[in-house]
């Protein structure tokens, strides 16, 4: 296939600029994009293939002008820019610096590069820069513990570096990567709107670097500004749209587009990892399995994305193999937040709540936003019965993420708790309004309605039914519907919601005490409605179980057969003898 | 983890400190070194002392001086010689180029410290003792940085950088740093592009702009004074005698009382280095909550919000910010941000975090206190309009506190139920107040509203007496006098003798519950524990809060000099928290109101006078705004509605301040003061030639006018004009009130003049603001549906009339509105009167007249016996003399206490009696007729009313036609055309208000 093709060698082309820049992260992605293409088996060779990647630089550099000059682009598609090269005595400076800044000295890297003005010198300046303030900053955190907390040191130089790529923008030199860190000092400035149409420039005319795409869908949270950003017909396209539907909890769309890309990108372990996400989110959990063993299996040493794999093993009970898990990340590299987190989900689900808030504590200092250690750090606080510490770790995560519905339902479960079920009320509102489909939270809603304090039990049946409407795995909502309406006085109803109960108990072939209650009320319910026909049914159900309730189904049956036949029986007696 | 508060006081070295022990240095420079600054005198190194002790005492401050701010003060304070500190402050300062230099300057400062053995001393060395307050300070210095490390010296090291070079470009133009710092603030930058959505148009801009300088302008808590008081010592004082040491002292306190503009500063990002402790930022916070609550909806939302914003950025582990921004957005009326601030608040804080947290005794309390949080949103839902939410909310905070056995909360919560109860139309509390707290429902006795109140009340009442929460115990007994006020104690259990049962309201129980709340003022020494309901916050966190703050200075310094009592005087105000003088305050208004429903005009003017005149500082603007309405529409009633506004002279203005204060603080000894304070304004007023107002008496001008009006009637000033200056002081604040203020009185006019047209516009407009979306006002409600039944009459549409205020008369009943029910059957009287139905309007109106008479309503009762003597009237000539007795019977009431309609009504009906009196002859006795019709005719011509005064002119015609004399006649009936005319042809000519609307 041509765009495969295409594809493959705009990536290549794309890998090499980007870690010439040193933009590692999106080179490393693209990297990841382009092993992802399936290899055309006719034209690469096992040897070729090994020529391919272990070619000299000077040959690479070679074959990188050779490509470019010529177009290789679809017709929709933007092709790739030439990249202009620094001459000879510039790209002797440019060598250094770059050694420097891979041995992660910026200062020296940004010194050695201060008097030239290619553009590509002066990204990698700038960039420098930008790193060796964060890194002070980072320092400063910890070095300042003043009175008032930490969080009031800021990278110094990110005035003067805004200011000169500003300048840069208006003379018009200025290239794509340089619009990118453009970008990402005005988010950080706070000037959204200005840093999203910066960033939408350079992913228009670049489009491969992956660290803009996401600079600029963390700037999107509403579907409003995503369809208001005007961006270029390209595949990268896609995959940024794929994260953000993501990200704005429009899971199917997402996963539409992944599978999508799938076709070009069949073997790309970053489509399969984010599929497992969408999977997640829609509570497929046996699909994400197979996904996350299918990723292991390709990717042992991998660790992103795993803490939500030990999530699912965490919610289908999998204890062995979240050891497993535990064990490997923590031999990979046991420094990383998702290590902590699996290995916090582990002793969360050995039942030792104390080790495992330790866990989710480093990882938070590895971390300081890092979304759900602090939801699950909070169910942890809930489990060890310490509300007030679980309502504060919630609510940081919802000051990191507003749209985490698991902590706003966490905060809900924390007060209810608490006895206090009116407020509790609001929270739970939160996360049914971001996570309608979830029918636990409808059921936890509808539970707090039901209180002895509240009793508001239309509400609470409003909010069964909706749990009712999601697929209630644990079938709590239609039972819980029936009692309802039965104390509330409508028996047609209540027998309604027994009857789809049962049918729903018969098709999962689940048997219990719900079942007897069902059966027991129908045949009540049909008896007293003069429908001995269906009440004998019923009865004959009974009969199955053991129990009190089978004599009652007895002395119904008994008691229906004596007023259906009425005289006959006494004729009965009568002629006895 | 939740709302812990980090330890205060914090020592923290700071470039300010390092030039402090540079200026040290200079005063007491230590043997080994060379230099010795040669001072002019030693009344100059004494200056030099004193200088730096105010420097030393104020280290704590919330901010800390720039380098040119010192520099300035510096040369205020030395004058010629200044220079040579200057030069020495600045060289030492930049000299500092190295972690090293720094270790070398504190080791140096080492040396200055004297041993304690080295006895032996040089004349003219001065040794610091190492126990005196500059020896501690520079202890502490020294001892801040040698805890340093290495990072820290650093960091120090560059932030003198700043320092010196801040110094350095400030001086010279202020203004275009000023306006850079506003413009590459980072944070303004979202904030704009938010708004730009919103329409965001640029007077807004400068508006705000303007309130951020005002936002600014307040924060002057550091030293617990305000600032007129300074200025008014600085005027007594003479200055700069060094050896009048108690002067010096207050003088230079005042110079560092810092400028306020540059409270801003504080919080940009850039300046953080000067942040100081927890506490100090909480008594920033406390100071705005105070001042929010104060001004409410003057406050800009954004620049608020803004300065919110970097302070929580700046320390986010501060929760307390959320509250603000709570408070702040109530103030705006916006829910939602108001909902999410308040839940985020609590969720961090635990309730543990600034009100006056104890920590509890037991260990079984240690988990929060989230009832607070209940019994907050159940008062922001009160806010907001959601009665039945709050109840709810409410309910649930008083179960949880039961639980937790939390006292205080639950007396609270109490309150505010009942609060709740008294102030939203609910009809029915069935299935929200649960079977949890009511002692009555479980003996099975369903209760109405007004009864469940009842008992709430007490309960609370005696939970509060018993847990000594003063306050609490005031403002219930001020919710109690409210309920006696407007609700017939019925028996609770309606069974047995009802004979033994008064079934009326009784006045003497309202004075008696409204002096037991004003006990407060005299009794407030300390409450242990408390909150208030509505976001005011303890005084005993206050008093924690000013502890490590400046008070201990000024303390110090009021010894004993010739100022004592102007300077206490000015103290005490702000030694009895604002909560306090608010509810006293609000316990006058309540009995302006009283008197009002009572029917005593001088009363309830003097009340809500004095409540304008002492407590319109303390107290929130909209309370405010009620007295003012309170009086304006008082002159609408006793002055009519234009005239010419004469100006009024400020003696009596002194005069009268004098003696409403002397009133309100009570007691002989306030009384001197008020009078050694105002001589003490009057000496200024004649060294100066102009006037100074103290706190207490630096109200606006504009209630000066408007006092003196009411009190002085040599003043004309009527009600329109007197509205005026009203809305100029109420600009942004509480629109509403003033609005309806002016909307009523437009209403009144426009039926007065027979503009039915208008009257109809604006009762219209009267009914929009009644179905307000921010809650449901009941009594705006009535007030709106009664002037359109009004409106409906004078337009002469009986049955429409009628049926407006019949469902209005249903509506009051089911939500037990008793008073207005008086008024409702009074109208329905006044209708069927004018439909010529006097027969029915009979019922009516004696139904009316047994309200008042069980409600105590003496003038709405004169009002209803004249609609009966009217009635009576027009059912033929025959009963003109049981008219006439009625009407005399209600005369000393009328004319005692009415305004001037109803005045010139009573007249005119008086006259109708003898004229239709067949056995009266006008011939004989005609000014028995004539006085009463010409006083009517004066006072209805004031009010422009023309129909009535029509009417007077017609029946003065009349008589005069009778008695023969022709010219008079003619010319009463010229005057009858001419009300006639303008009746018909109403003409829109200067409707100075209308344009407005």
């Amino acid at each position: 296939m041509n765009s495969k093709e295409s594809c493959r060698s705009e990536l290549r082309i794309a890998i090499r600029q980007l870690s010439d820049r040193c933009l590692y992260t999106a080179s490393k992605w693209a990297a990841e994009q382009l092993m992802g293409i399936e290899q055309d088996p006719a034209n690469f060779t096992p040897s070729n293939t090994r020529f391919q990647w272990g070619s000299s630089s000077i040959r690479r550099r070679f074959r990188t002008n050779e490509i470019t000059s010529t177009p290789i682009a679809g017709v929709s598609y933007v092709s790739t820019p030439v990249m202009e090269e620094d001459d000879a005595v510039d790209g002797d400076f440019y060598l250094l610096a770059k050694s420097y800044f891979d041995c992660r000295e910026y200062r020296r890297a940004a010194h050695v590069l201060r008097d030239q003005t290619g553009k590509k010198s002066v990204f990698l300046r700038c960039y420098a820069l930008y790193l060796a303030g964060e890194k002070r900053k980072e320092e400063e955190v910890i070095e300042l513990e003043g009175p008032l907390g930490k969080s009031d040191s800021v990278n110094c130089e990110l005035v003067s570096l805004e200011r000169e790529l500003s300048t840069l923008r208006k003379n018009g030199s200025i290239d794509p990567f340089g619009l990118y860190l453009y970008g990402l000092f005005l988010k950080e400035k706070g000037s959204e709107t200005v840093a999203r149409t910066v960033l939408v420039e350079s992913v228009n005319s670049y489009p491969w670097n992956w660290n803009a795409w996401s600079e600029l869908q963390s700037l999107c949270t509403t579907i409003d500004t995503l369809n208001s950003l005007n961006l270029n017909n390209h595949w990268m396209k896609d995959f940024f749209l794929a994260s953000a539907y993501q990200e704005i909890r429009m899971h199917s769309e997402s996963l539409a587009k992944y599978e999508y890309l799938q076709g070009t990108f069949g073997y790309s372990n970053y489509i399969q990892a984010q599929i497992a996400k969408a999977q997640y989110s829609l509570r497929e959990f046996q699909q994400v399995e197979t996904i996350f063993e299918e990723l292991l299996r390709n990717d042992p040493y991998r660790v992103e994305d795993m803490d939500m794999y030990s999530n699912v093993l965490y919610a289908n009970e999998c204890s062995s193999a979240l050891s497993y898990l535990a064990h490997r990340v923590f031999m990979t590299d046991k420094y990383r937040p998702e290590s902590c987190c699996i290995i916090g989900n582990y002793y969360s689900l050995k039942g030792q709540h104390e080790k495992s808030v330790m866990y989710f504590r480093r990882a938070l200092k590895l971390n300081k936003n890092y979304l759900s250690a602090w939801t699950l750090m909070g169910h942890e606080y809930i489990e060890m019965k310490n509300t007030p510490a679980a309502v504060d770790a919630y609510r940081r995560a919802i000051d990191i993420n507003p749209c985490d519905y698991r902590a706003w339902y966490g905060l809900g479960q924390a007060y209810e708790m608490m006895g206090m079920p009116f407020y509790a009320l609001h929270y739970f509102r939160k996360s049914v309004f971001l996570q309608p489909n979830d029918s636990r939270l409808w059921i936890s809603m509808a539970h707090c309605y039901e209180t002895d304090q509240l009793r508001m039990l239309e509400e609470a049946i409003k909010c069964y039914r909706r749990a009712a409407n999601c697929n209630d795995r644990e079938a709590i909502a239609l039972h819980q519907l029936a009692k309802l309406q039965y104390e509330l006085g409508r028996p047609e109803e209540a027998a309604f919601y027994y009857k789809k109960d049962l049918e729903r108990m018969e098709a999962e072939e689940r048997e219990g005490p719900n079942m007897v209650e069902a059966l027991l009320y129908l045949a009540t319910y049909y008896k007293t409605q003069k429908r001995f026909d269906e009440a004998e049914v019923y009865c004959t159900r009974l009969l199955d179980f053991t129990g009190p309730e089978k004599e009652t189904a007895k002395s119904l049956l008994r008691g229906m057969r004596t007023t259906q036949s009425g005289f006959p029986s006494m004729d009965v007696e009568h002629f006895s003898p | 983890m939740a709302g812990i508060v980090k330890p205060p006081g914090e020592f923290s070295i700071t470039p300010h400190k390092v030039s402090v022990c540079i200026l040290l240095q200079i005063y007491a420079p230590s043997a080994q070194i060379s230099f010795h600054f040669p001072f002019a005198s030693v009344a100059q190194h004494n200056r030099l002392g004193l200088f730096l002790l105010a420097l030393t005492k104020s280290c704590d401050d919330i901010l800390e001086p720039k380098l040119d701010e010192l520099i300035g003060q510096l040369r205020e304070v030395f004058g010629v010689l200044n220079p040579r500190f200057i030069d020495h402050l600045t060289t030492r300062l930049s000299a500092l180029s190295s972690p090293d230099d720094l270790f070398n300057f504190f080791s140096e400062m080492r040396g200055i410290l004297g041993s304690p053995e080295s006895g032996a001393l040089e004349d003219e060395q001065v040794i610091l003792d190492p126990a005196s307050n500059l020896g501690m300070f520079l202890r502490r210095c020294i001892l801040a940085f040698n805890l340093l490390a290495f990072e820290g010296v650093c960091h120090l090291l560059t932030n003198i950088g700043v320092y010196c070079k801040e110094a350095l470009s400030s001086c010279a133009s202020y203004e275009t740093t000023c306006f850079e710092d506003s413009s590459s603030n980072l944070e303004a930058f979202p904030e704009y592009e938010n708004m730009d959505l919103e329409n965001f148009v640029f007077k807004k801009v400068t508006e705000e702009i303007e309130a951020r300088k005002r936002a600014s302008e307040r924060v002057s808590f550091h030293l617990h004074a305000p600032k007129a008081l300074f200025n008014l010592v600085e005027d007594i004082e003479a200055p700069a005698d060094p050896k009048s040491k108690h002067g010096d002292k207050v003088g230079e306190a005042s110079s560092y009382v810092h400028p306020p503009d540059y409270a801003l500063r504080e919080f940009e990002p850039n300046s953080g280095i000067f942040l100081r402790t927890n506490w100090q930022i909480q008594g920033y916070l406390q100071e705005q909550a105070d001042a929010l609550e104060k001004n409410g909806s003057s406050f800009s939302l954004n620049a608020f919000e803004l300065i919110l914003r970097q302070l929580h950025k700046l320390a986010p582990e501060l929760h307390r910010v959320h509250f603000l921004r709570y408070l702040n957005s109530l103030c705006h009326d916006d829910y939602f941000a108001a909902l999410e601030n308040l839940l985020r608040y609590f969720d961090y804080s635990a309730g543990t975090e600034g009100i006056d947290f104890v920590p509890p005794a037991s260990g079984s309390n240690s988990f929060g206190r989230y009832e607070i949080a209940l019994l907050f949103l159940g008062m922001m839902h009160f806010q907001f309009g959601h009665p039945k939410q709050a109840l709810e909310v409410l309910t649930e905070a008083v179960r949880v506190s039961q639980q937790l056995s939390n006292d205080t909360c639950l007396a609270y919560t109490l309150a505010a139920i009942c609060n709740l109860l008294s102030e939203i139309g609910v009809s029915s509390t069935a299935g929200i107040l649960g079977s949890s707290f009511s002692p009555l429902t479980s003996i099975g006795i369903s209760l109405s509203v007004q009864q469940q109140l009842f008992v709430l009340l007490r309960g609370s009442l005696k939970r509060a007496e018993s847990l000594k929460l003063k306050r609490l115990v005031a403002s219930n007994h001020l919710a109690m006098a409210k309920f006696d006020l407007t609700h017939v104690q019925r028996p609770l259990v309606s069974f047995g003798p009802k004979a033994s049962m008064k079934l009326r309201t009784c006045p003497t129980n309202v004075c008696k519950e409204l002096r037991l709340s004003s006990h407060l003022i005299s009794e407030f020494s300390f409450e242990s524990s408390t909150m208030t309901t509505d976001g005011a916050f303890s005084t005993a966190w206050l008093k924690n809060l000013q502890k490590p703050l400046g008070s201990a200075i000024l303390s110090q310094e009021n010894g004993s000099g010739s100022n004592e009592n102007a300077f206490q005087f000015c103290v005490q105000p702000s030694s009895i928290p604002g909560s306090v003088l608010q509810l006293i305050g609000s316990s006058y208004l309540l009995r302006a109101t009283a008197w009002e429903l009572y029917g005593s005009a001088p009363l309830a003017r003097i009340n809500a006078l004095v409540y304008a005149t002492c407590f319109t500082d303390a107290s929130s603007s909209s309370d405010a705004a009620l007295a003012y309405v309170k009086l304006i529409q008082h002159l609408a009633v006793f002055r009519g509605y234009k005239g010419s506004v004469k100006k009024p002279n400020f003696s009596s203005c002194k005069k009268l301040n004098q003696v409403c204060c002397g009133e309100v603080l009570g007691g002989k000894k306030r009384l001197q003061e008020m009078v050694v304070l105002c001589a003490n304004v009057t000496v200024m007023d004649a060294d100066k030639g102009q006037m100074r107002y103290t706190p207490i008496l630096k109200s606006s001008i504009v209630h000066f006018k408007l006092c003196l009006n009411i009190t002085d009637p040599n003043v004309g000033l009527e009600a329109f004009a007197a509205l005026k200056l009203a809305e100029e002081k109420f600009l942004s604040v509480s629109k509403s009130r003033i609005l309806i203020l002016k909307l009523q009185l437009l209403h009144e006019r426009a039926l007065h003049r027979g503009h039915l047209k208008l009257a109809q516009q604006v009762c219209d407009e009267l009914g929009v603001l009644a179905s307000s979306v921010t809650g449901v006002d009941m009594e705006l409600k009535t007030e709106a549906s009664l002037r359109h039944a009004r409106t409906l009459l004078a337009a002469n549409q009986y049955s429409e009339a009628a049926a407006v205020a019949h469902s209005l008369f249903c509506m009051c009943y089911k939500f037990n509105l008793q008073v207005e029910n008086a008024t409702v059957l009074l109208l329905l009287a006044e209708v069927h009167k004018r439909s010529g139905n006097a027969v029915l309007g009979l019922p009516y109106a004696l139904a009316s007249l047994s309200f008042c008479q069980s409600f105590n309503l003496d003038l709405l009762k004169a009002s209803a016996t004249l609609t009966l003597a009217e009635l009576w009237l027009s059912l033929g000539s025959n009963h003109a003399k049981r008219a006439l007795s009625l009407i005399q019977g209600a005369l000393p009431m009328i004319l005692g206490h009415g305004g001037l309609e109803l005045r010139a009504r009573a007249y005119i009906a008086e006259a109708k009696c003898y004229l239709s009196d067949p056995s009266f002859s006008v011939s004989e006795n005609s000014e028995v007729v004539l006085d009463p019709l010409s006083q009517a005719s004066v006072e209805l011509q004031v009010l422009e009313y023309h129909e009535l005064a029509a009417e007077t002119f017609y029946l003065m015609a009349i008589v005069f036609h009778k008695l023969g004399q022709l010219e008079e006649r003619e010319e009463a009936a010229n005057s009858f055309k001419k009300h006639m005319m303008a009746l018909e042809n109403p003409l829109d000519d200067e409707d100075p208000l209308f344009n407005v609307l």
